[in-house]
Order: C-alpha cells, then structure tokens, then sequence
C-alpha cells in the first residue's frame, strides 16, 4: 500500500508543480496517471519510485508484509524510464545481468530467462545486441527484465510514447498480463490508448492537484 | 641521404635480428610503462567517478586541477621527484632514486591526470538512466559500478591507451628520476638520447621505429575504440 501525505516537488526555487494533500493506494489496481505535458507526471513517477527527494511531505509503501517504509526498494518496486536504459549487451544479456545481481544462478536461473524471453516474445532475438531492437521490442525487453523481479509495483514513465498501433497493442498485452500475476501497475501517459482503456483507476493532475477516480472499493479510514 | 638509408637498413637488421641488448631496452620500457598504467588505473576510475558523479564543494576546482596538471612537463615531474627522492630529499631514506621503482612513480604522477580527465568526460557523457536502473534492478553499489565501468569499456580502454602513449614516450623524468642505467633503468627514450650523442645513430633510430609503430598502433586501436565508444553513446 501507499500512503501520501502533503507531498509537494518542484526544480530550484521554482513554486511546486503539485501538491498532494493526502494519498491512500491500496496498490492492486492499474492506474492511468494523465496530465498534460509539463504537469509533473514524470516527476511525480520518480519520487515514487525514490529517485528523487520530495521537497516536502512523506510517502512510504508498504510492500507485501514489510513494514512501511520511504522508497527505493529495489526489485520489489520498479521504475521503468519512458526511453529504459539496455546494457550494451545482449537481448538474453540484459536478463542475466539482473539474475546476477540477485544472486540466481544455475539451470533453473537459464530456463526461467528463456520463458521470460518466450513470454515476451523476444526468444528469437536473444542473441541480438539489445540496442538494436525496435522501439516496441525494447519497451518489451524493459518489462520481460522487470518481469523477471517478480514486483509488487511496476511504475511505467509513458510506456507507448512513440509506438506503432502494434507495438502499442503488444505492450498492453504485456502489461495486462503481468498486472495479472499480481503486480500493480501506475503508467503515466497523456493519450488515451489501448493500454490507458484497460486502467481501473485514474489519476490525474490538473491545477497543481492530484485528483483520483477509481472503480476500487474505498479503503477504511 | 646515403648515411641516412644505411642506418635505418642497420637499424631493421637490429630489430629483425633480436639485438639482446636492443630487446632488453625495450622490455624494461614496457615493464615501467605497463606497471605504472595498471597501479594508476583504479584510482583513477575512482577519482574520475567521483569528479563526474558526485556534487561536492570545490568539485570544478578539483576537475580544473586534474586538467591542469596534464599539462605538466615531464621534466618538471621528474625534478619534484628528484628533490624528493635525492639523499638530502625527505624520502631520501626510501633510497628509491635510479631504480625502476622511482621511474613508475614518475609515470604514475604523469599518467593519473590523463587517465582521470579522460574517464571523468567518459563517465559524464554516460547515461544518467543507466545507474537508476541497476541499482532498481537490484545492483549493489559495487555491482552498479562495475556495470557503468562495463558500459564505458570503449572510453576507458582510449583512456588507457592515452595515458599509455604519453608515458612510454616521455624522457624527461625517466633519465632524472631512473638515470639511464644501463640493463637497469635503460629505456627507450633514454636510450635514444644516448646513442644519439655518441654518435651511435642506428640503435636510436631502431628504437625509434619501435616508438613510432607503437604509435601507429596505439593511434589505430583509438581510432577503433573512439568510433565505438560513439555508436554506444548514440543508440
């Protein structure tokens, strides 16, 4: 779960670009985070994610059954940029870099990055050099990595920016999917699409507020 | 002209022969030079990581600095570490002066700033997205900065190459600092200076095409490493 409260940001001595009084997400849902361009979204996203210090106010999550606490926390809470970052490394590369880091070794390790791979129908470019791949084929390599963590809560920094009708349809299929499994999804994007049209909640930043519509039961006070 | 071709033919008759006493020069060279190059590397990467990631006060005196002392002579080097190292010097009790010890520290000293300045521009011109992304995927720090050091190979490896071009090539504090003894701390360019005054013109003219194919490959292998360096940047 995630709880907000009187958070606001802003660059330099600029005023903020929002504020949030107060914020209470159970974390299932798939969230449509829309704003016009310039509105904070991006920053909004960030701070999250705990990549950015909020000038003011608090945010903490609640992971599972972890107690509360500020962000980062890596692997369970995931923050995808709208342009991922690849390694300058294979597509299958890209995969066992995170299997290393988390210290997953052996066959098993393998044949879980070749389902993933399958999954995200990125198997027969696993030899190819990640940097090489199309827009939707990395959006798509960005989620199979992220995928690969098994998160709680996947931020998507404006998933289908510059992507063809198919790439967009692909995305949402993965996107859907893994919010399926389990893992709650916030994207940010400023045009509806296939991906925002399958979104249980919205939120949306007008007027330096953060309002919320959501089709989930409320949470108790 | 005539006394020119029969010197650089006995010149190749001497590199080609395997000359002991030629082939002994080069290899104490090679030995200071490699030496000193993979002492001052990971303080460099440090140091070059810290200048272009970190904000801390006096960071642009500290990057000024590092760019100026590249440009220091070489002879300037070898003099500090000469008043340094002499018997009346501070370290005089090291008895470091004339050995090859002495000389890679010479070579350090020259080569840090090179190898820092041109890390520190290798490492700013790195995506910002590629440390948020390792450390989200769950990199330790040490993980997520052998990853940005993987990521800037390219740049890293002209830095090498750089910083080892200048240190092999340099005279200066090499025949302060090492003497130019011979079988001891005889090296390339001490070695041309000698011959050269002894009239001995074909030793210091073969090692000389030695130097200059040395050069050659090193300015080949940047030019490979520098035009990689920016496909990775670009895509």
């Amino acid at each position: 779960m995630l709880e907000v409260c009187h958070l606001a940001h802003g660059f330099g001595r600029q005023p903020a670009l929002w504020e949030i009084p107060h914020l209470r997400w159970r974390g299932e849902s798939l969230v449509h985070l829309q704003g016009d361009n310039g509105s904070g979204k991006t920053t909004l996203m960030r701070l999250l994610a705990g990549l950015e210090v909020p000038r003011q106010g608090t945010l903490r999550w609640s992971l599972d059954d972890a107690p509360a606490q500020p962000p980062p926390c890596p692997g369970r809470l995931l923050y995808l940029h709208q342009q991922p970052y690849l390694f300058d490394t294979t597509v299958a590369g890209n995969l066992h870099y995170i299997a290393r880091w988390n210290g997953w070794r052996g066959e098993a390790m393998r044949r879980r990055i070749d389902e993933m791979l399958e999954r995200c129908g990125l198997a027969e470019h696993a030899r190819q050099r990640a940097r090489s791949l199309s827009g939707g084929e990395r959006m798509r390599l960005a989620l199979a990595r992220a995928w690969l963590l098994s998160p709680r809560v996947l931020l998507l920094d404006e998933p289908t920016a510059s992507l063809d009708r198919q790439a967009v349809r692909d995305v949402a299929a993965l996107v859907g999917a893994l919010h399926a499994s389990g893992c709650a999804v916030v994207l940010s994007a400023h045009q509806p699409s296939e991906l925002t049209e399958r979104c249980d909640e919205h939120w949306y930043i007008a007027h330096q507020r953060l309002g919320v519509e959501t089709r989930e039961a409320p949470l108790p006070a | 002209m005539n006394e020119l071709m029969v010197t650089t033919g006995e010149a190749l008759r001497l590199l080609v022969s395997f000359d002991p006493a030629l082939w002994e020069i080069i290899g104490v060279s090679f030995r200071v030079s490699l030496t000193a190059i993979l002492v001052s590397l990971p303080p460099s990467l440090l140091l070059a990581l810290l200048l272009a990631r970190v904000s801390f006060p006096g960071r642009w005196l500290a990057i000024s600095v590092v760019n100026t002392l590249m440009a220091v002579p070489t002879v300037v080097v070898g003099l500090v570490l000469f008043m340094l190292l002499s018997r009346s010097g501070p370290l005089g009790e090291l008895r470091l002066l004339f050995t090859q010890r002495a000389m890679i520290i010479g070579q350090i000293l020259l080569a840090m700033p090179i190898l820092t300045a041109m890390l520190h521009s290798t490492f700013q011109s790195l995506d910002q997205r590629a440390w948020e992304t390792a450390r989200l995927l769950g990199a330790s720090w040490f993980q997520a900065l052998w990853m940005l050091i993987r990521e800037a190979r390219f740049g890293v490896i002209a830095a090498l190459l750089a910083a080892f071009g200048r240190i092999i090539a340099e005279v200066g504090s090499a025949v302060m600092i090492g003497g130019n003894i011979e079988h001891f701390t005889r090296t390339i360019t001490t070695a041309i200076a000698l011959e050269t005054l002894k009239g001995e013109f074909a030793q210091g003219l073969a090692l000389g095409l030695v130097l200059l194919l040395l050069a050659l490959l090193l300015n080949v292998l940047l030019g490979v490493m520098r035009g990689r360096g920016q496909q990775t940047v670009s895509v």
